[in-house]
């Protein structure tokens, strides 16, 4: 019966879809209070018949139902059942069903939190939320249905991909995904303004919580797949240029230059075309995405089984999206267009410089990306660009970005000194540059002048955001502490933290890359090998039995300066139903270093080839990462403007 | 005659930050991108000769049965590969990937030697043992007629 539901569900949710995109053409018949009702309503019910068949999904795979196919192909009876739960999206329709739950959780939000935005805008974008969701419907009922039968009904399922069993990998996509969808509101915000005609700065500051939050979910998302990556794949390896993550990060990116984009036009009322065209651009992006992820067209880690069909699907309604979205925007943008002077010193000014490299780093990653892809469809021959390539120039192009921010934070609207900027922000520089000499020193008796060059840069973006913070707070007259902190405008507090965040990343990135040291070798039981300040020492491996695999447990004992720090059990699974061979690294964290053991192959019973990383700081890339996450809460949540403008006038 | 005023000078001062801004970026680009483009090679290819040698490129292929030879004392391993036609010798130092095993499709990164020898530093992992390489379904669909099936 659940698949019989499922598909109804479904069905019915891509009529209403369909219903909920008609209602932009009753412009001239229907009122708009009426019309209003309608759209806020079909979004509501859409929502809940998705999220219905959702929930048969996830009924069919808590109760074992294999007379699904996808069930079958993605679960078995003895997978635990919080892996049972997450299997619902471990493979392309539960994915897809998901993507189009999350997409309609967005459109019913848009009534839920409309602020003060006309209504004639509001029904605009909800109509054009419901033409996307009626793409995704559609493409989930004919090309990727997750209710779909098999015959015969097998007794057991093929079983999770061992790969995706792991507790990073329960959260990681759902949350992705939101931060991947949420760029859908801006996207049809900006083409509901353009058919309007009309944008007033007041939209902006209400748009800008949107990107906020959508940011903030992509950037968790990313952070715990890399994560995910750091922990499960065994490489020791967090980043790879991999074409799915790039598929995450250019969206990323496109997402942040538009954050910093909207500031410039809520504040100053410029770059309010610029932002729309973003807007387009960013949920274009991720678009691609899922394109990307889905035709399985890259060669990639991520790569499991695909099909090129669906690929061509997306493809065309990717094409139809962007190039309609596009020539609305050329057609109409230029009534957007505030002339409105700005001059070369001045905050707009820095911020447009952030925006432009922002926007080419998303253009070189995405080349880097689809390369490979032009060259072998016109034949010229089969090539990949190495990580080298995103190396080189994500680091070059996001030199001078970082390098910005304190200026950014530190300069006024409109017009800025630049004589008095520098003088202060140089103290900040002279500090910076002092700080990251002594410590390279202290710490590895040795420097590499890009690692100091790296460890300066942040250090002058973490002094310069924590000495912003203690200025605000010095600077209110209130005399109560507790009252002071309060008073902080939570804005200010939210790009501190965001930019200190970026910091510590790049001190964590760069140290923990060029210092970090690395061991293969075969050891015997009983014999020690010397990383960096500390001795492993190989006990022995035992067998393990579990649910759906056994594993051979390796037990490492870690000594420093002679004395007993702690024990590594890094494991080997043989996954009982797909055969699978997994490596469990195991790892122990400290904030200044990470030792991470993962078992290579057995030699024979008493020797093993052993992988061994010491990896110095690299836990504050996910502090930074924290601090950034934490820092775009404080900007979901950020009071009004009057405060704001109160303490900007202030300084 | 068009006369250069301050106004105009501005203009042109903005036109050659422009050029400039431009042309810098797209040689940088051009210049990463030339560096770091890796080519793929079949095994057939590199037996003619064709493929550079002691330049970083890439290699895949089927893992021939009874061919895997492993070094006692070190992480040396020894193999050829095929594409069903000719066959090449791979030297590997390190760790293979869990789903490395004779008669499955492999991907590596390396350099060719002067003896024919290619020397992996790289052998590229894949999560899913039905999942063949892109480049190496390519090369045995050219080369069998049909996709080619373990």
């Amino acid at each position: 019966m659940i698949t019989e539901f499922g598909n109804f569900f479904l069905s019915i949710s891509a009529t209403l879809s369909l219903c909920m995109f008609s209602i932009i053409f009753l412009k001239k018949t229907v009122d708009v209070d009426l019309r209003y009702i309608l759209c806020k309503n079909l979004s509501f019910i859409v929502l809940f018949f998705v999220f219905l068949s959702f929930s048969f999904l996830v009924y069919a795979f808590l109760t074992n139902d294999f007379s699904l196919r996808y069930v079958a192909n993605n679960s078995n009876i003895s997978l635990e059942s919080f892996y049972k739960f997450s299997a619902v999206w471990g493979a392309h329709e539960g994915s897809i069903l998901l993507w189009v739950f999350i997409l309609s959780l967005w459109s019913a939000c848009i009534p839920l939190f409309s602020g003060k935005i006309p209504k004639r805008i509001l029904i605009d974008m909800i109509s054009i939320m419901g033409i996307l969701l009626l793409f995704f419907l559609v493409f989930i009922l004919f090309s990727s249905n997750p209710f779909d039968r098999i015959f015969p009904i097998p007794i057991n399922g093929r079983d999770l991909n061992p790969l995706l069993q792991d507790p990073g990998l329960i959260i990681h996509p759902p949350l992705l995904y939101i931060g991947y969808v949420g760029t859908s509101v801006p996207f049809v915000f900006a083409v509901a303004v353009l058919i309007d005609g009309h944008i007033e700065t007041t939209w902006i500051s209400w748009l800008r919580k949107w990107v906020i939050s959508s940011w903030v979910f992509l950037t968790i998302g990313i952070s715990l797949g890399s994560w995910w990556a750091y922990h499960e794949l065994g490489w020791g390896g967090w980043w790879f240029w991999d074409p799915v993550e790039n598929a995450s990060f250019m969206p990323w990116l496109a997402i942040t230059a538009l954050l910093h984009s909207l500031i410039v036009s809520e504040k100053r009322g410029i770059f309010i075309s610029w932002s729309i065209l973003l807007s387009i651009l960013t949920f274009s992006l991720s678009l691609l995405g899922t394109f990307l992820v889905r035709s399985g067209i890259l060669v990639s880690v991520h790569a499991f089984a695909n099909d090129p069909e669906r690929g061509l699907y997306i493809l065309i309604f990717l094409t139809l999206i962007i190039g309609s979205s596009l020539v609305l925007y050329f057609s109409r943008s230029s009534k957007l267009i505030f002339y409105k002077k700005y001059s070369i010193s001045s905050k707009e000014f820095i911020l447009l410089i952030n925006n432009l490299f922002l926007t080419i780093t998303t253009f070189a990653i995405l080349l880097g990306t689809l390369y490979p892809l032009i060259t072998s469809s016109l034949d010229i021959g089969k090539i990949s660009v190495g990580a080298p390539y995103f190396n080189f120039i994500f680091s070059a192009l996001m030199l001078p970005v970082v390098f910005l921010m304190a200026p950014a934070v530190y300069s006024n609207w409109s017009k800025t000194n630049y004589n008095s900027l520098s003088k202060k922000l140089g103290k900040f520089l002279f500090y910076s540059l002092m700080i990251a000499y002594i410590c390279m020193n202290f710490f590895f008796k040795s420097e590499i002048f890009i690692v100091y060059l790296g460890v300066s840069l942040a250090l002058f973006t973490i002094i310069s955001s924590g000495a912003k913070i203690f200025q605000v707070f010095g600077s209110t007259f209130e005399k109560n502490y507790f009252k002071k902190i309060i008073l902080i405008p939570s804005s200010i507090i939210a790009n501190s933290l965001a930019h200190i965040g970026i910091g510590v990343l790049i001190i964590g990135v760069t140290i923990s890359t060029y210092y970090s040291s690395q061991k293969e070798i075969i050891m015997v039981k009983g014999t020690e090998v010397i990383i960096q300040d500390t001795k492993v020492k190989f006990i022995d491996v035992k067998g393990k039995l579990s649910s759906n695999y056994t594993s051979q447990v390796g037990i490492f004992d870690a000594y420093k300066n002679d004395k007993y720090v702690i024990s590594f059990f890094p494991e080997k699974r043989t996954y009982n139903i797909q055969k699978n061979i997994m490596t469990e690294a195991a790892i122990d964290s400290s904030l200044t270093r990470d030792i991470y053991i993962a078992l290579g192959e057995k030699i024979n019973d008493d020797s093993w080839v052993v992988r061994i990383y010491y990896k110095p700081f690299i836990q504050l890339l996910w502090y930074g990462v924290g601090l950034m996450i934490l820092g775009g809460f404080f900007g979901i949540f950020s009071r009004n403007k009057y405060i704001d403008k109160i303490t900007n006038n202030e300084i | 005659m068009i006369k250069i005023t301050s106004k105009n000078k501005k203009t042109i001062a903005k036109v050659l930050v422009f050029f400039f801004a431009i042309a810098s970026f797209s040689s940088l680009l051009i210049y990463a991108l030339s560096k770091n483009m890796v080519y793929f090679y079949t095994p057939t290819q590199i037996y003619e000769k064709k493929a550079p040698l002691n330049s970083h490129i890439r290699v895949g292929g089927m893992v021939k049965v009874d061919s895997f030879i492993k070094s006692k004392d070190s992480l040396k391993v020894y193999f050829k590969i095929h594409d069903l036609e000719k066959e090449i010798d791979i030297t590997y130092e390190g760790i293979l990937p869990d789903l490395f095993s004779e008669g499955q499709g492999v991907v590596m990164s390396g350099k060719l030697s002067k003896n024919g020898t290619f020397v992996a530093s790289e052998v590229l992992a894949k999560h899913d043992e039905n999942y063949m390489p892109p480049e190496v379904a390519d090369m045995m669909k050219e080369k069998n007629g049909a996709p080619y099936k373990k």
